[in-house]
């Protein structure tokens, strides 16, 4: 058996700009998730009450449904209805966002809900408004206890960038698959990337366990 | 624009076979995979130096690849390393099964753990072996905590078996991707697949909640 590295050599520059396509998507849609996941969990607590199983409804499914269907779903059937066709990229970004936001939306209503009631409360006999319990109360104390969890979703999104590759997203993955094809190392090339992606991986979760160690305490009142 | 939703109807036998297939990479998976958590939990406990790094370094590499790429790796590198041509499912099975060993690992881990030191103790101090100790007192009571997470766990196993697709195993995800680029259904067999795939999970993450609500620790 003979290895030869020399693919990943030649074509750095290539793997590198996938490196980069698949940082930024990832950190892109892992800040859009938690956006509309803080949006979704907001309108879940306070929202109006004919809403709320609307949102469940939304969260659940995204629950139940594998990442790559709704992938393949945004990219190639919502042109047909809509008659307007996203660049590969943007369908990702919208995909992992509608997906991962549905987790988000569910850390953050758990991360508000775990906030004593008693908080609220002397808030509201103070004389806040809801917007300003929300802003100087519950947020600031929800956001570290949270904080964990937000890396989690990170590492959620850097995984499922991986996944975009099925729409010919050019991350890292496609490109690791478009070299395997074309030199026939594909045990040098992928092995390659799975290093990469687990240097990518492994810092941001020892991060979080980090953070899980630090934070476990704070904000517990 | 006309859809033609009879396509699905037509196909119903072999969308209901991939999705049978589906279930069945789920079940066995989780049945390997069990086992192996366990396994690999036992030897992260144990006072065995290597077999400590050994599953250390086993868990924190799985834990930190996209399943996707496990799963061409494993399509690539079995052939080559044990020199045998694999079936689809075979590979898919091993790369699944590697992938959920490593995080069933930490649930086992996080559960034996959860149980207070004095209950290791005071089975050691009544006469029990440190084996008797882990199976009859640490290990049942750990059980009980274990399960919501396993239930979770599940629940991602399932979502991701639709990545085995693309080493072209007859899922769910496989078959309705197949019969769209035959019949040109796209919006239709896309639909169907995401409203199976519907089908199938709502129930089981209304379920897992159920569990959690059940068994789950409160603080």
């Amino acid at each position: 058996m003979e290895f030869d590295f020399s693919p990943i050599a030649d074509n750095w520059r290539f793997f590198a700009g996938g490196l980069g396509v698949t940082v930024a998507l990832s950190i892109i849609s892992a800040v859009t998730s938690i956006l509309a996941g803080l949006f979704i969990a907001l309108l879940r607590l306070y929202g109006p009450g004919w809403l709320r199983p609307v949102l469940v409804f939304y969260i659940d499914s995204m629950r139940a449904i594998p990442v790559l269907v709704v992938l393949v779903w945004i990219y190639f059937a919502v042109p047909l209805i809509t008659g307007m066709s996203f660049p590969p990229f943007w369908a990702a970004l919208l995909a992992l966002t509608l997906h991962i936001a549905a987790y988000a939306a569910e850390v953050i209503r758990a991360g508000i809900e775990s906030i004593r009631p008693g908080q609220t409360r002397a808030a509201l006999a103070l004389g806040m408004s809801r917007a300003q319990l929300l802003r100087k109360v519950l947020l600031p104390q929800a956001t570290i206890r949270m904080l964990p969890a937000f890396g989690s979703i990170l590492t959620i999104a850097i995984k499922d960038t991986a996944i975009a590759t099925v729409i010919a997203v050019p991350e890292l993955m496609h490109r690791a698959e478009t070299v395997a094809g074309q030199s026939y190392r594909p045990v040098e090339v992928f092995t390659a990337v799975m290093l990469a992606y687990f240097c990518i991986l492994f810092p941001v979760t020892r991060l979080v366990d980090r953070l899980y160690q630090r934070v476990a305490h704070m904000g517990r009142s | 624009m006309n859809f033609d939703w009879s396509v699905i109807w037509t196909h119903r036998s072999a969308l209901l076979e991939g999705a049978a297939l589906t279930v069945g990479l789920t079940v066995l998976t989780m049945l390997l995979a069990v086992p192996g958590g366990i396994v690999l939990a036992l030897m992260r406990l144990s006072s065995n130096k290597l077999a400590r790094s050994a599953s250390l370094a086993f868990v924190e590499f799985f834990r930190n690849l996209p399943l996707i790429l496990v799963i061409y790796w494993a399509f690539y590198v079995m052939p080559m390393a044990f020199n045998v041509q694999f079936s689809p499912i075979t590979t898919a099975l091993v790369a699944l099964v590697l992938n959920v060993s490593a995080y069933n690992a930490e649930t086992f881990r996080a559960g034996i753990n959860s149980i207070r030191k004095g209950q290791m103790e005071a089975a050691l101090a009544i006469g029990m072996s440190r084996r008797q100790a882990m199976f009859k007192v640490v290990i049942p009571q750990a059980a009980r905590r274990i399960l919501p997470v396993i239930a979770s766990t599940w629940v991602s196993l399932f979502k991701d078996t639709s990545l085995v697709s693309v080493i072209a195993v007859g899922e769910l995800a496989y078959t309705a991707m197949q019969i769209r680029a035959q019949t040109f259904r796209v919006l239709e067999m896309l639909t169907a697949m995401a409203a199976l795939y519907w089908l199938m999970g709502y129930p089981q993450a209304k379920l897992v909640d159920w569990i959690h609500r059940k068994y789950g620790v409160k603080e």
